[in-house]
């Protein structure tokens, strides 16, 4: 009996301990990507009613100025989280990375911390800071530079990328600055006692050093910081008060599928949506890669 | 020899650990069932200040109908639309009555006629002689296709809210301002740009746009459901509104709504704003402070001997497809949108001016209020009620209304830069390009 009880142990206890993992992504993973695949082919009114198109959503995403709208938005977002974010991300844990610094752990904390209250809390802070007239950030710069204090940070299409950049840049500097910091914890320091006895300079030392170093660390930030860029929802939702913001100028592709799927009920278009982004992100993934020398061979 | 835990159980304490907890979750709610909805009829609203009134109105209604239990849920404005939508499309949960945001109204009404999650209330507005003791025009943003879909909660009529004591102070006579002509000549006299605005106007959001737009009998969608979001009505409100909103003789600016708001009242910095009976409430209730020095006054005509009002929000009551009772949920809406003392208590307690004609003769809508002058509210606003314009919906009218507040802060961008040079031309042509998209979306539905 015993011998019995343990040979079917063995043969389907692992079995049992895998299955609820492989019911849950069976589910909600693969069903509903074969099934978004399936939709992207029809126009639906909600699941049950649909018209098979076969391409049509794919073909008017091409002529829909709205989707063109959201892509460049995300697009520019996304340029400005890699070209503003991560240098301030690096600067900053190169200067937390200094024993120079006091406080260093303090410092690290407390520009860590914004990452960790969530963008729904972020979004809602910032839409108070950006108030026109009673707000904090236009009382600042009145104060400062003599600006008026009636700038409509989230009412001019002009200002809503910038402002929606600059709460990110609050938000994620210091969850990038982690990476940078623990990859330049991991750089060699006898390297840079070598090239100074060399007589190189900080800027060489950064240059043919830390770069290297932290090469791997900072393809991967910049792929993860790309493809959540190109993720952006809860931020522009809830500081544009639920909506695109004047003129569409905070609308994201996450949103726009968003407003078609759940707003409008057009699960087909939205789906397509979804896989033009899939294949976007990966697409832009693999050049960064490719650009950054990641499959390239050591010699 | 298997005498120890391991060899029994070599997967480590950890498994065994889930294994148990999971076993005593399950024990526990196999004896602790989640408490069923004995609920024959279901009604959500999204408003705090609708579930109220309904849950105190729900006794005398089960009371007069025994053996019926009406549950009155108040679920999040975001979430009723995406609850409603997800039940529809489930078939799972869904309620018996259910009251929409006139902006989401119509994406409900999207696909085939036949299936759209709400009964055509027609036979019943008319058994009951109803479909002439309400406001008619409100029953406009419901009807799709030859149906009604909804009742109208509200009439919604617009108003100017003043600040009494600046414009005695300035020496404006608000009789006076019949037109907006007279308006804005008073107003260009009291802007001072930055420091105090004649109104509250926004130069992005269509909000306030539209209600000039209604006055003049324009709107996004006509009664066929046609496109006329860029027909020459919004063009000329277009030329008319942005001045008021940018360049030098603006007389119009927006801070955004809440505490921001409200200080902007108190400081003066807007002298009047556009009221509709419902903000009349939030104004009484966020800026106490205000009271007895604020006054309301008819919206001012485009021409002498116009229009005085125009429209702005709305609710709807429907009755789902799922319901198995749509004579009891009928009385349910007779219950609670047709009952004339509760409509008089209601209006007491919200400013909501009810669709149902009969209720205004009530004295609750008679009564002056201190906060508001002594003026008589009710009577206000009821007078203007016949005047207020219908607006046809269409699943796409948000997705119209997004493109119309582009057209208009890319318009007060222009006319901020150029002025009146080309600016009739670029109207037109952002007009035409905001319709043709809309258009485009029109023409790719199957349905």
């Amino acid at each position: 009996m015993k011998t019995l009880f343990f040979r079917l142990q063995h043969r389907y206890a692992p079995y049992i301990f895998v299955a609820p993992f492989v019911i849950l992504f069976l589910t909600f993973t693969l069903y509903p990507l074969v099934k978004s695949i399936l939709l992207s082919f029809y126009i639906t009114n909600g699941p049950q009613s649909q018209v098979f198109v076969g391409l049509a959503n794919f073909r008017f995403l091409w002529t829909d100025p709205a989707f063109h709208k959201a892509v460049w938005n995300t697009c520019l977002y996304a340029f400005c989280s890699v070209f503003l974010q991560l240098p301030a991300s690096l600067g900053l844990a190169m200067l937390l990375n200094s024993a120079l610094v006091r406080g260093r752990n303090f410092f690290r904390f407390a520009f860590f911390s914004p990452h960790l209250v969530g963008q729904v809390f972020v979004a809602v802070l910032f839409s108070v800071i950006f108030i026109p007239k009673f707000g904090l950030l236009n009382r600042v710069l009145h104060f400062l530079f003599e600006v008026p204090v009636d700038i409509k940070w989230l009412g001019n299409p002009n200002l809503v990328m910038p402002a929606m950049v600059l709460t990110s840049l609050w938000m994620y500097v210091g969850f990038n600055m982690i990476y940078f910091l623990a990859a330049l914890q991991a750089v060699d320091r006898e390297l840079y006692e070598a090239s100074m006895v060399d007589g190189a300079g900080p800027f060489r030392q950064f240059l043919h050093i830390t770069l290297p170093g932290i090469r791997s660390v900072a393809v991967f930030v910049i792929v993860l910081s790309t493809i959540g860029s190109f993720q952006l929802f809860e931020l522009p939702y809830v500081m544009l008060n639920n909506t695109a913001g004047p003129d569409d100028a905070g609308l994201t592709v996450v949103m726009y599928l968003y407003q078609n799927g759940f707003v409008s009920g057009d699960l087909g278009y939205a789906s397509a949506i979804g896989w033009s982004l899939a294949f976007g992100v990966l697409l832009i993934s693999l050049i960064q890669m490719r650009l950054s020398g990641t499959w390239k061979t050591e010699d | 020899m298997i005498n120890r835990f391991e060899d029994y159980f070599p997967f480590g304490k950890a498994p065994i650990l889930i294994l148990i907890i999971t076993l005593l979750a399950g024990i526990f709610l196999a004896f602790n069932p989640v408490e069923k909805n004995t609920a024959s009829l279901r009604l959500w609203t999204f408003a705090r200040n609708h579930a109220v009134p309904y849950q105190k109105a729900t006794p005398a209604f089960e009371a007069k109908h025994p053996g019926v239990r009406l549950d009155v849920q108040l679920v999040h404005g975001e979430a009723v639309t995406s609850r409603l939508r997800a039940a529809f499309w489930a078939d799972l949960d869904v309620p018996d009555l259910v009251e929409v945001e006139i902006s989401r109204a119509g994406s409900f009404f999207r696909g085939p006629v036949d299936q759209v999650g709400f009964i055509d209330l027609i036979p019943f507005l008319r058994a009951s002689g109803m479909d002439d003791r309400i406001v008619k025009a409100r029953l406009a943003p419901y009807t799709n296709r030859g149906r009604i879909f909804g009742l109208p909660h509200d009439v919604h009529p617009v108003m100017l809210a003043y600040r009494r004591d600046l414009f005695e102070e300035a020496g404006i006579d608000v009789e006076s301002l019949e037109s907006w002509e007279d308006f804005i000549r008073e107003g260009q006299r009291l802007t001072r740009p930055g420091e105090r605005y004649m109104i509250e106007l926004s130069d992005n959001n269509p909000g306030h746009f539209e209600m000039f737009l209604f006055q003049r009998n324009g709107g996004y969608f006509d009664a066929n459901g046609e496109l006329i979001m860029d027909d020459e009505i919004a063009l000329e409100t277009l030329k008319f509104f942005i001045p008021l909103v940018a360049g030098p003789r603006r007389i119009g600016s927006d801070l955004g709504s809440g505490r921001v708001f409200t200080q902007a009242i108190e400081t003066g910095y807007f002298l009047s704003f556009i009221c509709p009976d419902w903000r009349s409430k939030l104004v009484e209730t966020d800026i106490p402070r205000m009271a007895g020095k604020m006054a309301l006054m008819p919206l001012p005509a485009v021409m002498p001997g116009g229009r005085r009002t125009s429209t702005w929000g709305g609710t709807m009551l429907g009755i789902t497809s799922a319901c198995a009772d749509p004579e009891m949920a009928w009385e349910v809406a007779m219950h609670m949108y047709f009952d004339k003392e509760q409509l008089a208590e209601r209006f007491r307690e919200t400013n909501i001016l009810p669709p149902f004609k009969d209720a205004w003769e009530l004295p609750a809508f008679r009564e002056p209020r201190s906060y508001w002058s002594n003026q008589s509210l009710g009577k206000l606003y009821a007078e203007l009620a016949e005047q207020v314009p219908p607006q046809y919906t269409s699943p796409l009218i948000e997705t119209a209304k997004t493109k119309m507040g582009g057209v208009i802060s890319s318009c007060a961008a222009y006319y901020r830069e150029h002025g009146e040079e080309g600016f009739d031309a670029f109207s037109r042509a952002r007009l035409k390009e905001a319709g043709d998209e809309i258009r485009q979306y029109i023409r790719r539905n199957p349905y």
